[in-house]
């Protein structure tokens, strides 16, 4: 049976550097995988690779048997990998609501030429999409902020805002890059709960990129380390926190 | 598993009706136009023919306020649409003799065909002053065919239009043509606003935002790129086939770069990214000279210093001001 995602001997190259340099590792439906490293190590490019943004030289990327590289990232947003940025990707001048909207894009079933017209259908596709998304950023425990501005929340209401539209099609992989940055202790606390359920009750495969290594080492079934590009480790967290060569990544040879 | 709630299917009630600021909106979309009605009955033909020239600017900033304030990208080609849509009802009402009103709707395809062509360094990645400069190039360059193209358009001197007739009624005086005008405008208006108000006006808005995250949710950013860019063409195309009617001469200088700005002054003032600021701002900006006409020489620098403290104190145009008044005139889907 092959894994939800697969991604294997993948080399990213920006000119002469090696960004990525022949990485394979595989995530399952409803498994949390976190990509460690320190800053410089690929991680966000690799990520890129498998959203889309970033060409990979060589290898292959397969979402369910499938390959998706060279694909455009609305394509393989469409065919079920979706993604949060590190430096916050919501659309700061649209409210929460509408963010998560935007996120259900594509189920929104409202045709241009229906809109036009004013036609039922359209408009009642419209407003069934508007009571999803409260609903979920109510199931979300963001409820009461749907109608701010996304520039007015702060910064952790807005990476679970992100993490909502992210989620918001139920997609069968979900990339999330350092949801934790700058998050209130108690936020995290959210933060872990929804990555939680989302994998256990969702089977959603989570590809996480992380620094808090508490949040990483509370929530990874398995931690993928890399340094300079090359994975130097693929195992279970408390196996990870002994390892040599992540020792090594971190604090420089001993 | 205890919580049994699942996460990303919630059985959300379907079919409530609209939230009371849309309904509201709609009524003010009705409302205005009728109070409108008996304005013929007040003005004379003079004062009659600037609020005809304010109908006209309504479609033609509604459709650039969509490229430049909804979607964002810095595109000047808008006055081209203006003109492709004034020489296109004009050549098919001089030369092939169709009466005016079957001249509106190829009007503004030919104002989407010119915004489809518009859209295309910006579809190429151009953006910022590049895209700027390459969309005032193209309004440019269809300047010089309309000066250059002279069996067709008549060259510098321009053509003359004949009387316009809707289903047979001439429009002999400028309040009949108001009415034809005010439906034209209300159209424009309404229609754009299902747009914005849609999943369409929000896959605008995520552009103008963040590309990059607009395509990771799934969006062909090029597409909707190009369905902006078409619309704002044929709505500003129409408000071309409008002002052929009005004025019944279209000639190239109407549609050059002085006029460019005055439609960018029309959005500006009245709200970038504003439906309500589109309205208020081709009114205020039309009409403005008018009331200066009495100060000769001193026109010009009124309207200047009227534009500059318009932007000076009110950024986000006389709609923000609107806004203060009265929730109704909120554009909550138009910020910036």
């Amino acid at each position: 049976m092959a894994s939800l995602l697969e991604i294997s001997d993948v080399s990213v190259r920006f000119g002469g550097l090696v960004a990525v340099d022949g990485v394979s590792l595989a995530v399952g439906a409803g498994e949390i995988c976190a990509l460690i490293g320190p800053n410089g190590a690929g991680k966000t490019t690799l990520f890129n690779a498998v959203s889309g943004n970033a060409a990979i030289s060589s290898g292959r990327i397969l979402l369910k048997g499938e390959p998706i590289h060279g694909l455009a990232p609305h394509q393989i947003s469409a065919k079920g990998v979706r993604r949060t940025f590190q430096n916050g990707g919501l659309f700061a001048g649209l409210t929460a609501l509408e963010n998560v909207l935007v996120g259900l894009h594509a189920k929104v079933g409202s045709g241009f030429l229906g809109l036009l017209a004013g036609a039922r259908a359209s408009e009642r596709a419209e407003s069934s999409s508007t009571e999803q998304a409260r609903a979920l950023l109510d199931l979300m425990e963001v409820g009461h902020i749907a109608d701010e501005l996304a520039s007015d929340l702060s910064g952790g209401q807005q990476r679970i805002v992100e993490i909502v539209r992210a989620i918001a099609t139920e997609p069968p992989l979900l990339l999330l890059d350092e949801p934790a940055v700058g998050l209130a202790p108690h936020m995290r606390e959210q933060l872990v709960r929804i990555i939680r359920r989302l994998a256990a009750e969702q089977g959603v495969g989570i590809l996480l990129i992380e620094h808090a290594i508490e949040l990483v080492m509370a929530v990874a079934d398995r931690v993928v380390v890399l340094n300079y590009g090359r994975k130097v480790a693929d195992a279970p967290p408390e196996q990870v926190r002994a390892d040599k060569a992540v020792l090594e990544a971190y604090l420089g040879h001993a | 598993m205890t919580d049994a709630a699942p996460i990303a299917n919630p059985t959300g009630k379907s079919g409530r009706s609209k939230p009371p600021a849309a309904r509201q909106r709609r009524t003010l979309f009705w409302a205005v136009p009728l109070l409108l009605l008996p304005l013929p009955l007040f003005l004379d033909q003079y004062k009659q023919y600037v609020a005809n020239l304010i109908l006209v600017y309504v479609p033609v900033a509604v459709g650039f306020n969509i490229v430049i304030g909804n979607l964002g990208l810095l595109a000047f080609s808008n006055v081209a649409f203006f003109g492709i849509g004034a020489y296109a009802s004009g050549v098919l009402a001089l030369k092939l003799g169709w009466p005016w009103w079957t001249t509106i709707l190829p009007a503004g395809l030919m104002g989407a065909l010119a915004g489809c062509t518009a859209s295309v360094p910006a579809l190429r990645g151009v953006r910022l002053f590049y895209l700027a400069i390459m969309t005032l190039a193209f309004g440019e360059l269809l300047r010089w065919v309309y000066i250059r193209w002279v069996p067709v358009t008549g060259g510098s001197f321009g053509m003359s239009v004949p009387q316009p007739s809707v289903l047979g009624w001439t429009l002999s005086t400028e309040g009949q043509k108001f009415y034809v005008f005010l439906v034209l405008a209300v159209l424009a208006v309404v229609l754009t606003d299902r747009i914005l108000r849609s999943r369409f006006g929000r896959a605008f808005m995520a552009i103008k935002d963040n590309e990059l995250a607009a395509a990771a949710m799934g969006i062909p950013t090029d597409r909707y790129i190009l369905l902006a860019f078409a619309w704002s063409g044929f709505v500003v195309g129409i408000g071309g086939s409008m002002y052929a009617a009005l004025v019944g001469h279209v000639t190239p200088v109407a549609f050059d770069l002085t006029e460019l700005i005055l439609e960018f002054a029309v959005v500006m003032v009245g709200g970038l990214g504003s439906l309500v600021g589109s309205v208020v701002g081709a009114a205020v900006i039309t009409a403005a000279p008018e009331f200066f006409r009495g100060l000769p020489g001193a026109q010009e620098l009124l309207f200047g210093v009227l534009i500059v403290l318009v932007i000076l104190f009110l950024p986000r145009g006389l709609a923000s001001l609107l806004a203060r008044l009265h929730p109704i005139f909120v554009d909550r889907h138009y910020r910036d």
